[in-house]
């Protein structure tokens, strides 16, 4: 099942870089590798996330920093 | 410049109230319910003062700046580095707001259509729909909410107009039982939602006709407050002391409507109707994610990042809440004070640095 979902990711990744590639082959150097970052930040953490569902996210951090601020709100 | 298309001022107005509105009537009134009771239809009033002066804070800004976004002039108003970062925070909120927005859809057409569909299919799928619409850049959303919003606002409006039968106006007494804090305190979540006002920024430059801008930016501040006043009213009306606990009052005020027995099971018009506004809004913030980001990056197009931008936002779409239940609680909680100290403080912020810098360049 995990490696189900890994590998789907990746076929679906690849899919967008071979749509994109003809254009992007003339696009300037800069392009290329922002594309490539983006989709590698991506694919990290569709893994982790299909390793670890429940991995602390964004939202955690939000609830930590603004905890005691939305207790008082709720209270009083 | 990036975008090459222009829209008018009565198009961003458009924008503004789907980007707004489109998921604000389906959760505002079960988060408003919780704590303002039967004052839930005072809290988008409330609400309506930072929306105003958010708008006031980003034409100004936009004034001091012409022709360029926030990600752009916080450069310029910072230095470099502090610029970038202040564009980075801002850059990761909309990349959060864009995927809470996608969760916020996805939970909807999953609870009321497909219950047994994987939401990442139904995300996954308005994803690629609004990837093709913003491709087309803005210009194709300009059109789009022209054509879509106006069946939107009149579907709105005719939800309540057909259950005038069913609606008893009793329900709304006593007004302000308890003082005007709880409807203060409701108005938490309404607040967020119009503090999306300060994605404004990113549509300005894109203006024919920027003489326009500020009034009918205001004009779609109104629209929108009296949009979520009405809803919050219609549902009170319908549902009474029961509100607190309906999840979707829209949807199911929809379910309820019934005339001469032969018009009924509206509901599945209304949520076709919904997604019209649903993609709107959803292209809208996609939009403003890539082009906010190509600034960021100084990227001379931004049409190649929307793809994998798009998975990251699918990602973050199912990262950023558990389940339901989680998301609701953390909306009437703590993701207002996320939503309302970035969208608020950091343009405030931008604005008092400016104002400074220009101050110390006429002494000068």
């Amino acid at each position: 099942m995990k490696w189900g979902g890994i590998l789907g990711i990746t076929a679906l990744l690849m899919l967008i870089i071979l749509y994109e590639w003809p254009k992007l082959k003339k696009n300037i150097r800069k392009m290329q590798v922002v594309f490539f970052t983006v989709i590698t930040i991506g694919w990290v953490l569709a893994i982790l996330l299909i390793l670890f569902p429940n991995m602390p996210g964004p939202s955690q951090l939000i609830d930590f920093i603004f905890k005691p601020i939305g207790r008082y709100w709720e209270i009083s | 410049m990036i975008e090459k298309g222009k829209i008018s001022s009565f198009q961003m107005a458009l924008i503004m109230y789907a980007v707004v509105v489109a998921t604000a009537i389906l959760y505002i009134p079960f988060i408003t319910a919780q704590q303002a009771k039967r004052d839930l239809w005072l809290s988008p009033l409330w609400a309506a003062l930072s929306g105003f002066l958010i708008v006031l804070i980003i034409t100004k800004l936009y004034k001091l700046y012409p022709k360029k976004t926030l990600v752009e002039y916080s450069e310029l108003i910072l230095g470099r580095t502090f610029g970038k970062i202040i564009g980075f925070i801002f850059l990761f909120f909309l990349l959060y707001d864009t995927a809470i927005a996608f969760r916020e859809y996805g939970e909807f057409v999953e609870s009321a259509f497909l219950h047994k569909t994987p939401i990442v299919v139904v995300t996954g799928g308005i994803a690629l729909t609004c990837a093709f619409a913003v491709h087309g850049g803005i210009e194709v959303l300009g059109r789009s909410a022209t054509v879509f919003l106006p069946i939107v606002l009149v579907l709105y409006v005719m939800i309540y107009l057909f259950l005038i039968p069913d609606l008893n106006v009793k329900n709304i007494f006593p007004i302000m039982e308890d003082g005007w804090i709880p409807s203060v305190k409701g108005s938490l979540a309404p607040h967020a939602w119009l503090s999306q006002f300060s994605l404004l920024s990113f549509l300005l430059p894109l203006l024919s006709d920027e003489t326009k801008a500020m009034k009918w930016s205001i004009l779609s501040v109104i629209v929108s407050v009296l949009t979520m006043v009405y809803i919050n009213l219609g549902n009170i009306f319908l549902f009474g002391g029961i509100i607190t606990n309906t999840q979707f009052p829209v949807f199911q005020a929809a379910r309820y409507i019934s005339i001469g027995s032969f018009f009924e099971h509206v509901e599945s018009i209304v949520i076709a109707v919904w997604v019209l506004g649903g993609f709107v809004q959803l292209s809208a913030f996609f939009y403003m994610l890539v082009l906010g980001t190509s600034q960021w990056l100084k990227l001379p197009s931004y049409k190649p990042i929307i793809l994998p931008f798009g998975f990251l936002i699918i990602l973050f779409s199912i990262w950023s809440a558990s389940s339901f239940q989680e998301m609701i609680h953390s909306m009437g909680t703590t993701t207002p004070f996320y939503f309302i100290s970035i969208q608020l403080l950091i343009p405030m912020l931008l604005l008092c640095v400016a104002v400074f810098r220009k101050k110390l360049r006429q002494a000068k």
